[in-house]
Protein backbone atom coordinates (compact mmCIF):
# COMPACT_ATOMS: atom_id res chain seq x y z
CA UNK A 1 0.00 0.00 0.00
CA UNK A 2 1.13 3.55 -0.63
CA UNK A 3 1.18 6.10 2.15
CA UNK A 4 -1.91 7.76 0.72
CA UNK A 5 -3.78 4.43 0.55
CA UNK A 6 -2.70 3.38 4.05
CA UNK A 7 -3.62 6.74 5.57
CA UNK A 8 -7.03 6.59 3.88
CA UNK A 9 -7.65 3.06 5.14
CA UNK A 10 -6.80 4.16 8.69
CA UNK A 11 -9.07 7.20 8.41
CA UNK A 12 -11.91 4.94 7.25
CA UNK A 13 -11.33 2.69 10.26
CA UNK A 14 -10.40 -0.34 8.17
CA UNK A 15 -7.32 -0.79 10.33
CA UNK A 16 -6.02 0.92 13.42
CA UNK A 17 -2.68 2.73 13.79
CA UNK A 18 -1.65 -0.12 16.11
CA UNK A 19 -2.38 -2.68 13.39
CA UNK A 20 -0.57 -0.65 10.74
CA UNK A 21 2.51 -0.29 12.93
CA UNK A 22 2.42 -3.94 14.01
CA UNK A 23 2.25 -5.04 10.38
CA UNK A 24 5.34 -2.94 9.55
CA UNK A 25 7.20 -4.33 12.56
CA UNK A 26 6.29 -7.87 11.49
CA UNK A 27 7.60 -7.26 7.96
CA UNK A 28 10.83 -5.81 9.31
CA UNK A 29 11.27 -8.75 11.69
CA UNK A 30 10.51 -11.27 8.95
CA UNK A 31 12.42 -9.79 6.00
CA UNK A 32 15.05 -7.24 6.99
CA UNK A 33 17.61 -9.89 7.78
CA UNK A 34 18.08 -10.08 4.02
CA UNK A 35 18.53 -6.32 3.54
CA UNK A 36 20.05 -4.86 6.74
CA UNK A 37 18.16 -1.68 6.01
CA UNK A 38 17.29 -0.99 9.68
CA UNK A 39 19.92 -0.17 12.30
CA UNK A 40 17.34 0.23 15.07
CA UNK A 41 13.71 -0.81 15.38
CA UNK A 42 11.48 1.07 17.82
CA UNK A 43 9.12 -1.87 18.50
CA UNK A 44 7.47 -1.23 21.85
CA UNK A 45 7.91 2.54 21.60
CA UNK A 46 6.21 2.80 18.23
CA UNK A 47 3.30 0.58 19.29
CA UNK A 48 2.83 2.69 22.42
CA UNK A 49 2.91 5.86 20.31
CA UNK A 50 0.32 4.37 17.94
CA UNK A 51 -1.92 3.49 20.87
CA UNK A 52 -1.58 7.02 22.24
CA UNK A 53 -2.80 8.69 19.05
CA UNK A 54 -6.11 10.47 19.39
CA UNK A 55 -8.74 10.91 16.72
CA UNK A 56 -7.37 11.24 13.18
CA UNK A 57 -6.19 14.78 12.56
CA UNK A 58 -3.02 14.85 10.46
CA UNK A 59 -2.58 13.51 6.92
CA UNK A 60 -0.18 10.79 8.11
CA UNK A 61 -2.30 9.60 11.04
CA UNK A 62 -1.06 6.16 12.12
CA UNK A 63 1.28 5.67 9.14
CA UNK A 64 4.50 3.80 10.04
CA UNK A 65 7.61 5.52 8.65
CA UNK A 66 11.35 5.29 9.25
CA UNK A 67 14.22 7.78 9.10
CA UNK A 68 17.87 7.60 8.17
CA UNK A 69 20.13 7.12 11.16
CA UNK A 70 21.58 10.62 10.99
CA UNK A 71 18.20 12.10 11.96
CA UNK A 72 17.48 12.36 15.68
CA UNK A 73 14.55 10.57 17.28
CA UNK A 74 14.36 11.34 20.99
CA UNK A 75 15.42 8.43 23.18
CA UNK A 76 16.82 6.41 20.26
CA UNK A 77 20.46 6.06 19.21
CA UNK A 78 21.71 8.18 16.31
CA UNK A 79 24.81 6.27 15.20
CA UNK A 80 25.28 7.58 11.65
CA UNK A 81 26.40 3.98 11.03
CA UNK A 82 29.71 4.80 12.69
CA UNK A 83 31.63 3.48 15.67
CA UNK A 84 32.27 7.14 16.48
CA UNK A 85 28.63 7.60 17.55
CA UNK A 86 27.87 4.02 18.57
CA UNK A 87 26.51 5.06 21.97
CA UNK A 88 24.95 8.40 21.01
CA UNK A 89 21.33 8.60 22.21
CA UNK A 90 19.34 11.57 20.89
CA UNK A 91 17.78 13.78 23.55
CA UNK A 92 15.26 15.49 21.26
CA UNK A 93 13.52 14.91 17.95
CA UNK A 94 14.91 16.49 14.82
CA UNK A 95 12.50 19.13 13.50
CA UNK A 96 11.54 16.88 10.60
CA UNK A 97 10.68 14.06 12.99
CA UNK A 98 8.63 16.41 15.15
CA UNK A 99 6.76 17.54 12.03
CA UNK A 100 6.10 13.95 10.93
CA UNK A 101 4.74 13.19 14.39
CA UNK A 102 2.59 16.31 14.25
CA UNK A 103 1.13 14.96 11.00
CA UNK A 104 0.30 11.71 12.82
CA UNK A 105 3.15 9.46 11.62
CA UNK A 106 4.75 6.81 13.80
CA UNK A 107 8.53 6.39 13.52
CA UNK A 108 9.24 2.66 13.64
CA UNK A 109 13.00 2.76 13.27
CA UNK A 110 16.31 4.16 12.08
CA UNK A 111 17.81 3.25 8.73
CA UNK A 112 21.24 2.21 7.52
CA UNK A 113 23.42 4.84 5.88
CA UNK A 114 26.89 5.26 4.48
CA UNK A 115 29.02 6.17 7.48
CA UNK A 116 28.12 9.75 8.46
CA UNK A 117 26.15 10.06 5.20
CA UNK A 118 29.53 10.68 3.56
CA UNK A 119 29.62 8.23 0.67
CA UNK A 120 27.35 6.60 -1.88
CA UNK A 121 27.40 2.87 -1.22
CA UNK A 122 25.99 2.30 2.33
CA UNK A 123 28.58 -0.31 3.20
CA UNK A 124 29.46 0.67 6.77
CA UNK A 125 32.32 -1.38 8.20
CA UNK A 126 30.78 -1.08 11.65
CA UNK A 127 27.16 -1.94 10.82
CA UNK A 128 27.40 -3.93 7.57
CA UNK A 129 26.13 -3.12 4.09
CA UNK A 130 22.52 -2.41 3.24
CA UNK A 131 21.53 -4.87 0.50
CA UNK A 132 19.52 -4.02 -2.58
CA UNK A 133 16.11 -5.78 -2.57
CA UNK A 134 16.39 -6.30 -6.34
CA UNK A 135 19.62 -8.26 -5.89
CA UNK A 136 20.99 -8.62 -2.39
CA UNK A 137 24.53 -8.99 -3.71
CA UNK A 138 24.36 -5.37 -4.88
CA UNK A 139 24.54 -2.04 -3.12
CA UNK A 140 21.52 0.18 -2.52
CA UNK A 141 23.44 3.30 -3.38
CA UNK A 142 23.78 5.94 -0.74
CA UNK A 143 24.20 7.47 1.47
CA UNK A 144 20.50 6.91 2.26
CA UNK A 145 20.76 3.26 1.20
CA UNK A 146 18.61 1.89 4.00
CA UNK A 147 15.94 4.47 3.21
CA UNK A 148 15.76 3.25 -0.38
CA UNK A 149 15.89 -0.44 0.49
CA UNK A 150 13.18 -0.26 3.18
CA UNK A 151 10.72 1.33 0.75
CA UNK A 152 11.63 -0.96 -2.17
CA UNK A 153 11.17 -4.03 0.02
CA UNK A 154 7.82 -2.72 1.28
CA UNK A 155 8.94 -2.76 4.93
CA UNK A 156 7.56 0.76 5.40
CA UNK A 157 5.71 2.88 2.84
CA UNK A 158 7.94 5.93 3.20
CA UNK A 159 11.22 7.09 4.68
CA UNK A 160 13.33 10.18 5.14
CA UNK A 161 16.86 10.41 3.81
CA UNK A 162 19.37 13.20 3.50
CA UNK A 163 21.12 14.46 0.39
CA UNK A 164 24.38 16.36 0.16
CA UNK A 165 25.72 15.16 -3.19
CA UNK A 166 23.11 12.66 -4.39
CA UNK A 167 22.31 10.68 -1.26
CA UNK A 168 18.53 10.57 -1.73
CA UNK A 169 18.53 10.38 -5.53
CA UNK A 170 21.09 7.61 -5.92
CA UNK A 171 19.40 5.04 -3.63
CA UNK A 172 16.03 5.99 -5.11
CA UNK A 173 17.37 5.15 -8.57
CA UNK A 174 19.17 1.95 -7.55
CA UNK A 175 16.25 0.65 -5.48
CA UNK A 176 13.48 1.59 -7.95
CA UNK A 177 11.63 4.05 -5.73
CA UNK A 178 10.82 7.75 -5.98
CA UNK A 179 12.89 10.25 -4.02
CA UNK A 180 13.31 13.99 -4.04
CA UNK A 181 16.14 16.18 -2.87
CA UNK A 182 14.35 19.44 -1.98
CA UNK A 183 15.87 22.88 -2.52
CA UNK A 184 18.45 23.60 0.13
CA UNK A 185 16.70 25.52 2.88
CA UNK A 186 13.22 24.22 2.19
CA UNK A 187 13.41 21.60 4.97
CA UNK A 188 15.02 22.25 8.37
CA UNK A 189 18.24 20.39 9.17
CA UNK A 190 18.11 20.96 12.93
CA UNK A 191 18.66 17.64 14.68
CA UNK A 192 20.41 16.05 11.71
CA UNK A 193 24.12 15.08 11.79
CA UNK A 194 25.74 17.47 9.27
CA UNK A 195 27.93 16.65 6.30
CA UNK A 196 28.15 20.03 4.62
CA UNK A 197 26.01 23.02 5.61
CA UNK A 198 26.09 24.42 2.09
CA UNK A 199 24.51 21.34 0.54
CA UNK A 200 22.72 19.27 3.19
CA UNK A 201 18.99 18.75 2.88
CA UNK A 202 16.44 16.26 4.22
CA UNK A 203 13.92 14.71 1.83
CA UNK A 204 11.49 11.83 1.33
CA UNK A 205 11.67 8.48 -0.45
CA UNK A 206 8.48 6.56 -1.22
CA UNK A 207 6.85 4.49 -3.93
CA UNK A 208 5.17 7.36 -5.71
CA UNK A 209 5.61 11.03 -6.42
CA UNK A 210 2.28 11.56 -4.68
CA UNK A 211 3.60 10.02 -1.48
CA UNK A 212 6.76 12.13 -1.72
CA UNK A 213 4.54 15.21 -2.02
CA UNK A 214 2.62 14.14 1.09
CA UNK A 215 5.81 13.68 3.10
CA UNK A 216 7.50 16.81 1.78
CA UNK A 217 4.49 18.99 2.59
CA UNK A 218 4.62 17.60 6.13
CA UNK A 219 8.30 18.37 6.77
CA UNK A 220 8.93 21.53 4.70
CA UNK A 221 8.78 25.11 5.84
CA UNK A 222 10.77 27.71 7.72
CA UNK A 223 12.17 27.01 11.16
CA UNK A 224 12.98 30.19 13.07
CA UNK A 225 15.68 28.36 15.02
CA UNK A 226 17.43 26.97 11.92
CA UNK A 227 19.41 29.53 9.95
CA UNK A 228 19.68 27.14 7.03
CA UNK A 229 15.96 27.33 6.23
CA UNK A 230 14.68 29.85 3.75
CA UNK A 231 11.99 32.18 5.13
CA UNK A 232 9.77 31.49 2.10
CA UNK A 233 7.53 28.47 2.60
CA UNK A 234 7.34 27.35 -1.04
CA UNK A 235 4.33 26.07 -2.93
CA UNK A 236 2.56 23.02 -1.43
CA UNK A 237 3.29 19.99 -3.57
CA UNK A 238 0.17 17.88 -3.08
CA UNK A 239 -2.11 20.59 -4.47
CA UNK A 240 -0.16 20.76 -7.73
CA UNK A 241 0.00 17.05 -8.51
CA UNK A 242 -2.97 16.93 -10.86
CA UNK A 243 -1.81 19.79 -13.09
CA UNK A 244 -0.04 17.47 -15.55
CA UNK A 245 2.88 18.35 -17.80
CA UNK A 246 1.06 19.79 -20.80
CA UNK A 247 2.96 22.88 -21.94
CA UNK A 248 5.89 22.40 -19.56
CA UNK A 249 9.28 23.03 -21.18
CA UNK A 250 11.79 20.30 -20.38
CA UNK A 251 15.46 20.70 -21.26
CA UNK A 252 17.41 17.47 -21.60
CA UNK A 253 20.98 18.10 -20.44
CA UNK A 254 22.98 17.18 -23.54
CA UNK A 255 26.31 16.29 -21.98
CA UNK A 256 24.61 13.82 -19.62
CA UNK A 257 22.90 11.89 -22.41
CA UNK A 258 25.22 12.48 -25.35
CA UNK A 259 28.25 10.35 -24.55
CA UNK A 260 30.48 13.11 -23.15
CA UNK A 261 30.49 11.41 -19.76
CA UNK A 262 30.23 7.63 -19.38
CA UNK A 263 26.64 6.34 -19.57
CA UNK A 264 25.37 2.78 -19.82
CA UNK A 265 23.50 2.35 -23.13
CA UNK A 266 20.63 0.52 -21.42
CA UNK A 267 20.19 3.36 -18.95
CA UNK A 268 20.33 5.87 -21.82
CA UNK A 269 17.62 3.97 -23.70
CA UNK A 270 15.32 3.83 -20.66
CA UNK A 271 15.70 7.57 -20.10
CA UNK A 272 15.07 8.37 -23.78
CA UNK A 273 11.88 6.29 -23.66
CA UNK A 274 10.74 8.16 -20.55
CA UNK A 275 11.30 11.48 -22.29
CA UNK A 276 9.10 10.34 -25.17
CA UNK A 277 6.37 9.55 -22.63
CA UNK A 278 6.61 13.06 -21.18
CA UNK A 279 6.48 14.50 -24.71
CA UNK A 280 3.40 12.40 -25.48
CA UNK A 281 1.80 13.85 -22.34
CA UNK A 282 2.20 17.33 -23.78
CA UNK A 283 5.57 18.56 -22.53
CA UNK A 284 7.95 20.36 -24.90
CA UNK A 285 11.16 18.34 -24.72
CA UNK A 286 14.43 19.45 -26.30
CA UNK A 287 18.16 19.03 -25.80
CA UNK A 288 20.00 21.88 -24.12
CA UNK A 289 23.72 22.56 -23.97
CA UNK A 290 24.66 23.07 -20.34
CA UNK A 291 28.25 21.88 -20.38
CA UNK A 292 29.22 24.70 -18.00
CA UNK A 293 27.56 22.62 -15.28
CA UNK A 294 30.56 20.29 -15.35
CA UNK A 295 32.39 22.87 -13.23
CA UNK A 296 30.05 21.87 -10.40
CA UNK A 297 31.89 18.57 -10.15
CA UNK A 298 34.94 20.15 -8.53
CA UNK A 299 33.09 23.08 -6.97
CA UNK A 300 31.06 20.71 -4.83
CA UNK A 301 34.17 18.93 -3.57
CA UNK A 302 36.05 22.15 -2.74
CA UNK A 303 33.24 23.30 -0.46
CA UNK A 304 31.89 20.01 0.86
CA UNK A 305 35.15 18.42 1.99
CA UNK A 306 36.39 21.28 4.22
CA UNK A 307 32.92 21.78 5.70
CA UNK A 308 32.70 18.07 6.53
CA UNK A 309 36.18 18.13 8.07
CA UNK A 310 35.23 21.09 10.24
CA UNK A 311 31.99 19.40 11.32
CA UNK A 312 33.99 16.33 12.36
CA UNK A 313 37.02 18.09 13.87
CA UNK A 314 36.40 17.13 17.53
CA UNK A 315 36.04 13.47 16.55
CA UNK A 316 38.99 13.60 14.13
CA UNK A 317 41.08 14.69 17.11
CA UNK A 318 39.86 12.00 19.50
CA UNK A 319 38.37 9.10 17.52
CA UNK A 320 40.21 9.06 14.19
CA UNK A 321 40.74 5.30 14.23
CA UNK A 322 37.02 4.68 14.69
CA UNK A 323 36.18 5.91 11.18
CA UNK A 324 36.05 3.61 8.17
CA UNK A 325 39.03 4.08 5.86
CA UNK A 326 37.11 5.75 3.00
CA UNK A 327 35.36 8.32 5.17
CA UNK A 328 38.54 9.01 7.16
CA UNK A 329 40.46 9.71 3.94
CA UNK A 330 37.83 12.14 2.64
CA UNK A 331 37.62 13.97 5.97
CA UNK A 332 41.41 14.30 6.16
CA UNK A 333 41.49 15.56 2.58
CA UNK A 334 39.02 18.26 3.59
CA UNK A 335 41.13 19.12 6.63
CA UNK A 336 44.30 19.49 4.55
CA UNK A 337 43.01 21.31 1.48
CA UNK A 338 44.34 24.86 1.14
CA UNK A 339 42.26 27.38 3.05
CA UNK A 340 41.48 29.08 -0.26
CA UNK A 341 39.59 26.01 -1.51
CA UNK A 342 36.15 26.60 0.06
CA UNK A 343 36.28 30.34 -0.76
CA UNK A 344 37.16 29.65 -4.38
CA UNK A 345 34.46 27.00 -4.39
CA UNK A 346 31.81 29.38 -3.06
CA UNK A 347 32.88 32.08 -5.52
CA UNK A 348 32.65 29.61 -8.40
CA UNK A 349 29.32 28.40 -7.07
CA UNK A 350 27.89 31.89 -7.29
CA UNK A 351 29.22 32.24 -10.84
CA UNK A 352 27.65 28.89 -11.70
CA UNK A 353 24.29 29.99 -10.30
CA UNK A 354 24.37 33.17 -12.36
CA UNK A 355 25.28 31.22 -15.49
CA UNK A 356 22.45 28.76 -14.81
CA UNK A 357 19.78 31.43 -14.33
CA UNK A 358 18.84 31.69 -18.05
CA UNK A 359 18.53 27.92 -18.16
CA UNK A 360 15.90 27.96 -15.46
CA UNK A 361 14.14 30.93 -17.07
CA UNK A 362 13.86 29.04 -20.34
CA UNK A 363 12.92 25.63 -18.94
CA UNK A 364 10.46 24.54 -16.27
CA UNK A 365 12.42 21.34 -15.74
CA UNK A 366 15.74 19.79 -16.69
CA UNK A 367 16.02 16.07 -17.32
CA UNK A 368 18.90 13.59 -17.26
CA UNK A 369 19.66 10.07 -16.09
CA UNK A 370 19.87 10.01 -12.30
CA UNK A 371 22.81 7.59 -12.45
CA UNK A 372 24.86 6.40 -15.42
CA UNK A 373 24.70 2.76 -14.36
CA UNK A 374 22.57 0.31 -12.39
CA UNK A 375 23.52 -0.80 -8.88
CA UNK A 376 27.05 -2.26 -8.73
CA UNK A 377 27.87 -5.38 -6.74
CA UNK A 378 28.87 -4.85 -3.12
CA UNK A 379 32.61 -4.10 -3.15
CA UNK A 380 32.71 -3.54 -6.93
CA UNK A 381 34.95 -0.51 -7.42
CA UNK A 382 36.06 0.57 -9.97
CA UNK A 383 32.95 0.07 -12.06
CA UNK A 384 32.63 -0.31 -15.80
CA UNK A 385 30.29 2.07 -17.61
CA UNK A 386 29.92 1.62 -21.36
CA UNK A 387 33.44 0.26 -21.67
CA UNK A 388 35.00 2.88 -19.40
CA UNK A 389 36.53 1.73 -16.15
CA UNK A 390 36.28 4.39 -13.46
CA UNK A 391 35.93 4.81 -9.72
CA UNK A 392 32.30 4.42 -8.66
CA UNK A 393 32.47 7.80 -6.90
CA UNK A 394 33.62 9.51 -10.08
CA UNK A 395 30.86 7.89 -12.14
CA UNK A 396 28.11 9.58 -10.14
CA UNK A 397 29.51 13.09 -9.63
CA UNK A 398 28.62 14.58 -13.06
CA UNK A 399 24.99 13.48 -12.64
CA UNK A 400 24.51 14.72 -9.09
CA UNK A 401 26.80 17.62 -8.19
CA UNK A 402 25.26 20.27 -10.50
CA UNK A 403 21.91 20.21 -8.74
CA UNK A 404 23.44 20.15 -5.27
CA UNK A 405 25.64 23.12 -6.16
CA UNK A 406 22.68 25.11 -7.46
CA UNK A 407 20.52 24.21 -4.45
CA UNK A 408 17.60 23.26 -6.68
CA UNK A 409 15.08 20.43 -6.22
CA UNK A 410 15.69 17.22 -8.10
CA UNK A 411 13.87 13.89 -8.04
CA UNK A 412 14.69 10.40 -9.18
CA UNK A 413 11.73 8.64 -10.76
CA UNK A 414 11.74 4.92 -11.70
CA UNK A 415 11.78 4.68 -15.50
CA UNK A 416 12.84 1.18 -16.47
CA UNK A 417 15.15 -1.75 -15.82
CA UNK A 418 18.50 -2.94 -17.15
CA UNK A 419 19.39 -6.57 -16.44
CA UNK A 420 16.60 -6.71 -13.87
CA UNK A 421 17.86 -3.66 -11.98
CA UNK A 422 16.02 -0.31 -11.69
CA UNK A 423 16.89 2.87 -13.58
CA UNK A 424 16.01 6.40 -12.45
CA UNK A 425 15.09 9.50 -14.44
CA UNK A 426 16.27 12.75 -12.83
CA UNK A 427 13.85 15.68 -13.04
CA UNK A 428 15.22 18.98 -11.78
CA UNK A 429 13.25 22.15 -11.13
CA UNK A 430 13.76 25.79 -10.29
CA UNK A 431 14.67 26.78 -6.77
CA UNK A 432 11.66 26.07 -4.52
CA UNK A 433 10.00 24.44 -7.54
CA UNK A 434 9.39 21.07 -5.88
CA UNK A 435 5.71 21.19 -6.83
CA UNK A 436 6.56 21.27 -10.55
CA UNK A 437 9.09 18.44 -10.20
CA UNK A 438 6.62 16.20 -8.39
CA UNK A 439 3.76 17.19 -10.66
CA UNK A 440 5.76 15.98 -13.69
CA UNK A 441 6.81 12.82 -11.87
CA UNK A 442 3.19 12.16 -10.90
CA UNK A 443 1.97 12.66 -14.47
CA UNK A 444 4.61 10.21 -15.67
CA UNK A 445 3.57 7.66 -13.05
CA UNK A 446 -0.08 7.89 -14.12
CA UNK A 447 0.83 6.33 -17.49
CA UNK A 448 3.73 4.04 -16.50
CA UNK A 449 4.08 1.27 -13.96
CA UNK A 450 7.81 1.17 -13.23
CA UNK A 451 7.15 2.50 -9.72
CA UNK A 452 4.71 -0.36 -9.09
CA UNK A 453 7.19 -3.14 -9.82
CA UNK A 454 8.19 -5.15 -6.76
CA UNK A 455 11.47 -6.94 -6.05
CA UNK A 456 11.41 -10.67 -5.38
CA UNK A 457 10.59 -11.80 -1.85
CA UNK A 458 13.70 -12.62 0.20
CA UNK A 459 14.68 -16.28 0.17
CA UNK B 1 40.92 23.05 -17.41
CA UNK B 2 44.64 23.55 -16.92
CA UNK B 3 46.70 20.65 -15.69
CA UNK B 4 49.83 22.68 -14.94
CA UNK B 5 52.17 20.82 -12.68
CA UNK B 6 51.28 21.86 -9.17
CA UNK B 7 53.80 21.12 -6.42
CA UNK B 8 52.41 18.70 -3.86
CA UNK B 9 53.27 18.81 -0.17
CA UNK B 10 55.37 16.04 1.35
CA UNK B 11 53.92 13.58 3.86
CA UNK B 12 55.86 15.39 6.58
CA UNK B 13 54.33 18.72 5.59
CA UNK B 14 50.85 17.22 5.55
CA UNK B 15 51.46 15.67 8.97
CA UNK B 16 52.55 19.04 10.34
CA UNK B 17 49.40 20.69 8.95
CA UNK B 18 47.23 17.99 10.53
CA UNK B 19 49.04 18.41 13.86
CA UNK B 20 48.38 22.13 13.78
CA UNK B 21 44.72 21.19 13.95
CA UNK B 22 45.21 18.57 16.63
CA UNK B 23 44.83 15.54 14.35
CA UNK B 24 47.34 12.66 14.15
CA UNK B 25 46.84 10.69 10.94
CA UNK B 26 48.83 7.59 9.95
CA UNK B 27 51.18 7.40 6.95
CA UNK B 28 48.53 5.38 5.10
CA UNK B 29 45.95 8.09 5.78
CA UNK B 30 48.29 10.79 4.49
CA UNK B 31 49.17 8.83 1.36
CA UNK B 32 45.45 8.61 0.57
CA UNK B 33 45.14 12.36 1.07
CA UNK B 34 48.16 13.00 -1.16
CA UNK B 35 46.56 10.99 -3.95
CA UNK B 36 43.44 13.10 -3.65
CA UNK B 37 45.37 16.37 -3.60
CA UNK B 38 47.26 15.34 -6.72
CA UNK B 39 43.94 15.32 -8.54
CA UNK B 40 42.24 18.31 -6.96
CA UNK B 41 45.00 20.90 -6.59
CA UNK B 42 45.54 21.47 -10.34
CA UNK B 43 41.78 21.78 -10.74
CA UNK B 44 41.63 24.25 -7.87
CA UNK B 45 44.32 26.39 -9.52
CA UNK B 46 42.46 26.31 -12.82
CA UNK B 47 39.23 27.30 -11.13
CA UNK B 48 40.96 30.17 -9.31
CA UNK B 49 42.27 31.41 -12.66
CA UNK B 50 38.92 31.34 -14.41
CA UNK B 51 36.68 32.63 -11.60
CA UNK B 52 36.71 36.41 -11.33
CA UNK B 53 38.00 37.67 -8.01
CA UNK B 54 35.37 40.38 -8.06
CA UNK B 55 32.67 37.74 -7.58
CA UNK B 56 31.76 37.56 -3.90
CA UNK B 57 31.63 34.02 -2.54
CA UNK B 58 28.15 32.51 -2.37
CA UNK B 59 26.54 32.33 1.02
CA UNK B 60 26.62 29.00 2.74
CA UNK B 61 23.01 28.17 2.03
CA UNK B 62 21.88 29.96 -1.13
CA UNK B 63 24.19 30.40 -4.13
CA UNK B 64 22.07 32.93 -5.99
CA UNK B 65 21.75 36.31 -4.24
CA UNK B 66 18.50 36.99 -6.10
CA UNK B 67 16.93 33.77 -4.91
CA UNK B 68 14.99 33.69 -1.69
Amino acid sequence: MTIAELAAAIRRGELSPHEAVQAALDRIEREDGAYNSFLAVRGEESLAEADALGAPSGPLHGVPLAVKDVIDVAGTRTTAASKVLADNVATADAIVVARLRRAGAIIVGKLNTHEFAFGASTTSAAFGPARNPWDTERICGGSSGGSGAAVAAGLVPGTLGTDTAGSIRIPAAFCGVTGIRPSTGRVPNRGVVPVSWTYDTVGPLARTAGDCALLLDAIAGPDPDDASTTPVAGEPCLDALQLGVKGLRIGVVSHLVGGEVPLDPGVAAAVETALVVLEDLGAHVERVDAAFLRRAEVVQQLVMLPEAAEAHLPWLRTKLADYGADVRARLLAGLLLPSSAPITGQRARRALAEEARPLFERYDLLAAPEMPLVAPRIGEDPVEVDGHELAYRLSLIPYNSPWSCLGVPTASVPCGFVDGLPVGLALTGRRLGEATVLRAAHAYQQVTDWHERRPPSPA
Amino acid sequence: MSTDSTPLPSLAELRALARLQGVEPSDADLEAVLGFLGTVLPTLRALEDRTGRDIPPAGMYHPDPEAT
